[in-house]
């Protein structure tokens, strides 16, 4: 069975492509068979964070005028054999495709593959309609701001009204220091907000960009980062494991692992 | 939301006038009165914790008229009801007069009718039969194909459509329904607004009201679950939340200063009821009780609900 699942947030900038790129690889790691749809037209950047960008011949756009087949326009990881990326077409827009054309798409893609992800654009119009029309499941990415968190909530609602009852919410971008200092939503205010369950929390981390600039997911890293293990720990989530949340405890302070604790509780 | 957008020389004015010498205007225009709220905190963010009465209020009210609301006042409550009548479950859709067609927006209404069918689900039985009471508006099949669609989702089925249109009556019986055609009548539903028409029923949700969600009814509305900051909720008659109230609530939209407002945890963005506006203190409470908030002649003060009993109520209606 496939797990369609759509990675959104509403507010742009929160990590949605980050967060695919990531999970994709990291499914890969383990041998699964990871489709990546690109449902950002005329902004793609999925190809680039996987460092895919210059081997792209054709598009989700030509696939659906049948200038091609879906095969041909599949992009295969340099890295991961296991990890395809269906590419968005970048001179057009949003309307390019409508949400029976990414049905129809998704549906095709399904069968050869254990998880599609369908990195949604920012924003609720036609873009991300497309994105959520195939999907069975979504990831909510929103980082610990007040912003992010009402769009975040505005996407919940616009998705529970879609039938999509199955979501799980990543925290993007959390700094422990902040939290503590009572500068930053904690993960808790975040949760207790939206009522979905959590199934990340990934810390700001600069390595972030440097593996955005070089096209190398952090997850492929040699001696892999906070931010890259927990995205590994998410991927082990979605395949059903239990998997403690990490420790981002600042040292010589245990408000925070008193938090976790309380999450724990709550997370199954 | 912006607290302070109105005209500075009327804030001041405004704030000192008492809701008693207000003219109590039958219909509020919702939608204009968030650009009205230059509601200056009169009230004291007192303590929470100190047994009286009147123990977290901050507000002012306001008049629509002097601050300039439009004349034509349109009660724009109406949205889509669902509701049972004689057995049979009904889709009512606002007629014409009461939303404009040209204000009707289809993909709006998709969206709120699977947000009320979705807060409902608990109580929906599968295959229930569903009849549309589409009055003068004007369908066409493809609108009927993307209602059947929704309505699928939730297994429900839709079977009779009741028009008094030709062309809906037409493309109902194209896309297979069977259909009521009734000649255009001067009905409850048509009556001029000036009518004063009873309150609806309560409309009963399980839902959270998350943020862009506007629940509007013409009658009390009880929400199992909480209102998210972003989301709004405006009742002709009572709010009743069962959660956490963090958005905005008006009640008595229509103009009814008796209704009131309760939540469980009353931390809102902006109370209303019926003319008077009242915003949360700056700071907010550490600790919270179930509140009522009511109005007073000095404008909308929130009580706790354990002291908040029947002779309190008595007392409002006097």
């Amino acid at each position: 069975m496939t797990r369609i699942i759509v990675v959104t947030s509403g507010k742009g900038g929160v990590g949605k492509t980050t967060v695919s790129a990531n999970l994709g690889m990291a499914l890969a790691k383990i041998n699964r068979q990871v489709a990546l749809i690109d449902a950002d037209f005329g902004l793609r950047n999925l190809d680039l964070l996987l460092g895919l960008e210059n081997r792209i011949v054709y598009t989700a756009v030509e696939v659906l005028a049948k200038e091609c087949r879906l095969e041909q326009a599949l992009v295969k990881d340099k890295r991961q054999p296991s990890l395809v990326l269906l590419p968005a077409a970048q001179n057009r827009n949003k309307d390019a495709v409508s949400p029976e054309q990414m049905k129809s798409l998704v549906s095709s893609l399904a069968p050869k593959y254990q998880y599609v992800f369908i990195d949604s654009p920012a924003g609720i119009e036609l873009g991300f309609k497309n994105a959520i029309a195939p999907a069975q499941e979504a990831l909510i990415v929103t980082t610990p701001e007040i912003s992010s968190v009402r769009d975040a909530d505005r996407v919940v609602g616009l998705l529970e009204a879609e039938g999509i009852k199955k979501m799980h919410l990543i925290i993007n971008r959390i700094r422990p220091v902040m939290v503590k200092a009572n500068d930053m939503m904690s993960v808790q205010d975040v949760q207790e907000l939206l009522a979905i369950p959590l199934i990340g929390v990934i810390p700001d981390d600069e390595r972030v960009i440097v593996s955005t600039n070089r096209g190398e997911p952090l997850v492929l890293a040699e001696n892999p980062s906070l931010a890259g293990i927990a995205f590994e720990n998410i991927a082990r989530r979605l395949e059903g494991e239990t998997v403690e949340f990490l420790d981002l405890d600042v040292p010589g302070d245990n408000i925070l692992a008193k938090l976790r604790k309380l999450l724990w509780t709550k997370i199954v | 939301m912006d607290a302070h957008a109105a005209t500075p020389d009327k804030s001041s004015d405004s704030a000192l006038e008492l809701a008693e010498s207000l003219p109590h205007e039958a219909n509020v225009e919702v939608n204009a009165s968030p650009a009205s709220s230059d509601a200056i905190e009169v009230g004291t963010s007192s303590d929470s914790l100190s047994v009286d009465i009147e123990s977290n209020s901050a507000l002012t009210n306001l008049s629509g008229n002097e601050l300039g609301l439009p004349e034509h006042r349109i009660n724009n409550n109406f949205s889509i009801q669902l509701k049972t009548e004689a057995g049979r479950f009904l889709l009512i859709l606002p007629t014409e007069s009461q939303v404009p067609a040209a204000e009707f927006n289809w993909s709006e209404f998709c969206q709120q009718l699977k947000q009320r069918l979705s807060a409902r689900e608990r109580w929906l039985k599968p295959q229930t039969m569903l009849h549309l009471i589409s009055a003068d508006r004007l369908l066409d099949t493809r609108q009927f194909q993307e209602l059947s669609q929704a309505l699928n989702n939730f297994q429900i089925q839709l079977k009779s459509v009741t028009t008094w249109r030709r062309q809906t009556a037409i493309a109902a019986v194209t896309s297979g329904y069977s259909v009521e055609q009734q000649p255009q009548e001067l009905s409850l539903s048509s009556a001029p607004q000036t009518a004063i028409a009873p309150l609806a029923d309560a409309l009963y949700l399980e839902t959270t009201v998350r943020s862009g969600v506007d629940i509007r009814h013409p009658g009390t509305v009880v929400i199992l679950g909480d209102i998210n900051p972003g989301g709004t909720v405006v009742a002709d008659g009572d709010i009743l939340v069962w959660g956490r109230l963090r958005g905005i609530a008006h009640a008595g939209a229509a103009g009814n200063p008796q209704c009131v407002i309760m939540a469980l945890q009353m931390e809102p963005t902006q109370l209303r009821i019926a003319d008077a506006i009242a915003r949360a203190p700056e700071k907010s409470l550490v600790q919270f009780f179930p509140e009522v908030a009511h109005t007073t002649p000095q404008g909308i003060c929130i009580t706790r609900a354990s002291g908040f009993s029947r002779s309190q109520l008595s007392k409002i209606e006097q």
